[in-house]
């Protein structure tokens, strides 16, 4: 491949895109930085603290998880486990068809993306219907989302009056609160025919066995008082010890990703409803997805599974501002998709090597990250073991490095190459290798000085 | 399904054999993550203060409510029937106050009464639980939502909260109104939730 | 997020690390570091058998090619002294990068071994030989740009207290600080669309600031910005904080000879 695909596709995206994308970004970055310095002397402490206590719970999942799943099932929840998309997809048709369910109502989940679910259900004649405004957008657009906390970073107000248009939501309006209106009445009555309300999780408490799902619309809560049952998708990894630990973590999530203290609901559900609550599920169950996550754990980037999907590293990435997420060809973008989608791979992981290549290795993720992951070490890891397995995408458009490195060990000749780097001006253009050319169209080159510092430094130390 | 299980957690098991050592949890304090510069240490005025920056309101009685209702014109809603017989009073004949809570007509409630269990003062959030709330729907659906508070039962911050979740099964914290920002990130306030939270502040 | 070790050496032997790039485009950097160091009264081995960090190959994936140049700097570096470099990528990948990529080596320690005890230059004026004010003068208005090998090391800090101490020194803030460049090594050239917007987007805000003149701890970051200004016709003038120190001692004729 003579490109990196990447590259090739933020050079292709509209400008209208770019612009919603490159905005949306820079707003969320700014609101983080404003809400976590405004608050804290030091939220760099609080995020190396954060990032300990994940850290020590993935060590320990082999504790935790066991722990997690005698505790949600001593308060009434029913436990399943899932090894890969297919059976977690299969869990959720068995939930439905033992009640004879066919509806669900389902609140912002990543993992029923990685899945696959909506399509899966679909075939089996079940209606997955998004409660989340921007994840209802991206299913009635038969789009993908493109950013893990603002699905539709990339439209703008038109295309989803437009939308609305073409799918019987009104005449073309175009102002963000009619839209939203619309959403709202359409979607209320949907949560109240549905018979399943489907949820993730964004932390699981293994002290209490408590879940903890955070949102702003109100559309998880809708789904959990208005149908019979509850499904919770979760990956293994999202368990936190100890209560008092979420404290921190929810302290630093919503203002990582959105600027906000907390966001609008912070659910903490251990169980079905309550005896005497008349609304709400009667049945809970939690369904822990693998998925290759096992083995990012079994790997040397497994610090990617402390992440709680705040979207702090796609807000800050330059390489994201400038292609969007739908770049990265996968359920994950930015700079954590990097690391986690070619490992979530598993086999496939040639094909997805080049995403871990799509950095500057600016760093500035992990600056932003509320769980300290070094993400740029991973990212060289990643490039490590795609050189290793030879992945064509991670190759491309790479300029061979072998002679420079041969170079780099011979002090003879790299002095040689010194002393005749200059001829470089005299090679005619199209002789040049690739990777030359390509900087030499863009950015020209300076004079070629090779050698004469070596000269001064020698006459320096005869004086 | 077990079979899964095992599998799952034998993959753990072998992911985790060859660290030589385990990263230990950290501890840290209460304060650890408490926001500074805090312009009172007084419960009630932080979270009244809180609450506001959230576009929540609150209220020190029934009456001022209850006018506040009529002059928005909400007067057909629903109320815990625990908390009526206190309430009730303060309403004039104009209102159609429900203390049950009809879900084949959700769209004829404009407001909801239920009870919290409690309040967090530095962030503004409401405390409410399957156990205290007489109806989730009555409590979520309508336009506006009153949750009534009690000042003895504000906690300072969230580690606070946190220890104080209980046993009930549904604890949720309502920061705020509903609101979204999807659409080129401009807020909007009222989606599936509440596009008005009240607290309405009992001793 | 590469963090520099705490007790590294601060003696004023010192071996200089000149950088690939300024042995082949930019000899009045390392020279300036030169004049700056020996101003202040190191003494300064120049290993001549040095070539290259080991970054370039590092970055691209090709760790065994990249730990090649790594073993060659041990054996051209050996000793106790501090290493000093200009550049703040060249110090991240001998403290941070070579330690990686040498994890599973049997040689991990002699790599180590350098890695703690080399410096970036500013880092190593300020806080290996303990200098809070720099003498001198330099007349201009200076956009800093902070490349992002800086990250977690005390050379940012060092950079802003060396030069804000300099008599009519006036550095100018503008937007979006936080962003890279887009140079990134071989990223420029593997992802040149997106390398080129980048640095077109930095521009535009170091441009807006109206600076005099573009100042770095890298000269990589640099060749890119002031490559890609040349293309759009409007030249910027760039320079390397040293030579910022060296000219300053030289306008007060304060620069030992």
């Amino acid at each position: 491949m003579k490109y990196q695909q990447i590259d090739q596709y933020a050079a292709k995206i509209s400008d209208e895109k770019r612009t919603a994308v490159y905005g949306g970004s820079k707003a969320g970055y700014d609101s983080r930085k404003k809400a976590l310095f405004t608050h804290y002397t030091a939220p760099d402490d609080l995020r190396r603290l954060a990032g300990n206590i994940k850290q020590h719970t993935i060590e320990n999942l082999d504790t935790y998880l066991p722990q997690v799943e005698a505790k949600l099932q001593a308060n009434g929840a029913k436990v399943h486990w899932a090894e890969d998309s297919h059976e977690a997809c299969q869990h959720v048709l068995e939930i439905m068809r033992a009640r004879n369910a066919t509806k669900i109502v389902k609140a912002k989940t990543m993992v029923s993306e990685e899945i696959g679910l909506a399509h899966y259900l679909e075939k089996e004649g079940i209606e997955c219907l998004e409660t989340d405004l921007g994840e209802f957008i991206v299913q009635i657009a038969h789009d993908q989302p493109s950013h893990i906390v603002k699905p539709i970073i990339h439209k703008n107000r038109r295309e989803i009056a437009k939308l609305f248009e073409e799918n019987g939501l009104g005449d073309y309006n175009d102002d963000p609160e009619t839209i939203t209106r619309r959403a709202r009445q359409y979607l209320r009555h949907k949560y109240l025919e549905a018979d399943v309300g489907l949820t993730g999780a964004n932390f699981v408490s293994a002290e209490s066995g408590r879940l903890v799902v955070v949102t702003n619309e109100g559309n998880s809560r809708f789904s959990l008082a208005a149908t019979k049952v509850h499904i919770a998708l979760v990956g293994i990894e999202k368990i936190v010890p100890k209560d008092r630990d979420l404290a921190i973590l929810l302290n630093l999530l919503a203002r990582s990703g959105t600027g906000q203290q907390l966001t609008v609901y912070t659910e903490f559900i251990s169980g079905p409803r309550s005896a005497t609550q008349p609304d709400g599920p009667e049945e809970m169950h939690v369904i822990f997805v693998d998925n290759g996550r096992t083995e990012v754990l079994a790997s040397d980037c497994r610090e990617i599974l402390r992440c709680i999907r705040c979207g702090a590293c796609l807000n800050v990435c330059p390489v994201y501002r400038q292609a969007s997420g739908h770049a990265y060809r996968s359920v994950y973008p930015g700079p954590v998709g990097a690391v986690l989608s070619p490992l979530l791979a598993g086999k496939k992981f040639p094909e997805l090597a080049d995403l871990p290549k799509a950095s500057s290795l600016c760093g500035a993720c992990n600056e932003v990250c509320p769980v300290n992951i070094p993400i740029p070490d991973l990212l060289l890891r990643l490039r490590d073991r795609g050189k290793r397995e030879h992945s064509e995408a991670a190759a491309a458009a790479a300029p061979p490095l072998g002679g420079f490195a041969l170079g780099a060990t011979l002090p003879i000749a790299w002095k040689s190459a010194l002393a005749l780097g200059g001829l470089i001006n005299f090679v005619p253009r199209a002789l040049l290798p690739r990777a030359v050319k390509s900087w030499i169209d863009a950015r020209g080159l300076p004079p070629w000085r090779g050698g004469q510092f070596r000269k001064w430094m020698k006459q320096r130390k005869m004086k | 399904m077990n079979l899964s299980r095992e599998k799952i957690l034998g993959r753990v098991r072998a992911a985790l054999a060859p660290l030589k050592t385990r990263a230990a949890h950290p501890t840290f304090a209460d304060n650890a993550a408490t926001m500074r510069s805090l312009s009172t240490i007084d419960a009630t005025a932080l979270f009244k203060e809180r609450l506001q920056l959230v576009n929540g309101r609150a209220f020190d009685d029934a009456a001022s409510l209850v006018a506040w209702l009529k002059s928005e014109g909400h007067t057909h809603g629903y109320c815990d029937p625990t908390l009526w017989p206190s309430l009730e009073s303060a309403f004039e004949n104009s209102f159609k106050v429900e203390t049950s809570f009809d879900r084949t007509r959700i769209d004829d409630y404009q407001f909801g009464i239920t009870r919290s269990v409690g309040a967090i003062a530095e962030t503004g959030s409401i405390v409410i639980n399957d156990g205290s709330t007489s109806s989730r729907l009555g409590a979520l659906a309508p336009w506006v939502h009153i949750a009534v508070v009690s000042k003895k039962q504000i906690y300072p911050d969230l580690v606070s909260a946190v220890m104080s979740l209980g046993e009930d099964p549904n604890v949720i914290w309502c920061t705020g109104p509903s609101k979204t920002a999807d659409v080129e990130g401009i807020l909007i306030q009222g989606v599936h939730g509440p596009g008005v939270q009240i607290a309405l502040l009992d001793i | 997020m590469p963090k520099t070790t705490p007790q590294r050496p601060k003696g004023k032997r010192i071996q200089l690390m000149a950088t690939c790039l300024c042995d082949a485009f930019y000899d009045d950097v390392a020279a300036a570091t030169v004049e700056i160091l020996e101003h202040l009264g190191c003494e300064i081995d120049f290993p001549e058998a040095q070539t290259c960090c080991g970054q370039p190959a590092f970055n691209g994936g090709d760790w065994a090619a990249s730990r090649k140049v790594v073993r060659h700097a041990v054996k051209t570096f050996a000793g106790e002294n501090p290493v000093v470099v200009p550049s703040g990528s060249c110090a991240a990948m001998m403290y941070h990068g070579a330690v990686l990529e040498f994890e599973k080596e049997p040689d991990l320690a002699s790599v180590k071994q350098l890695g703690h005890r080399t410096w970036e230059v500013c880092d190593y004026i300020v806080n290996g030989l303990g200098i809070s004010t720099w003498s001198g003068r330099f007349d201009a208005k200076i956009a800093f740009h902070r490349s992002c090998h800086l990250r977690g090391s005390g050379s940012t800090d060092a950079v802003y207290k060396l030069l804000r101490s300099i008599e009519s020194v006036e550095l100018v803030e503008f937007d979006e600080f936080e962003q890279c460049c887009g140079f990134g090594g071989t990223f420029s050239v593997t992802f040149p669309y997106i390398s080129k917007s980048m640095g077109e987007l930095k521009l535009n805000h170091l441009r807006a600031a109206k600076p005099d003149i573009i100042v770095s701890a890298d000269m990589s970051c640099l060749m890119h910005l002031g490559g890609l200004a040349n293309k759009q016709n409007q030249p910027i003038k760039s320079m390397h904080v040293v030579q910022i120190l060296r000219d300053a001692l030289k306008n007060s004729g304060g620069l030992a000879k």
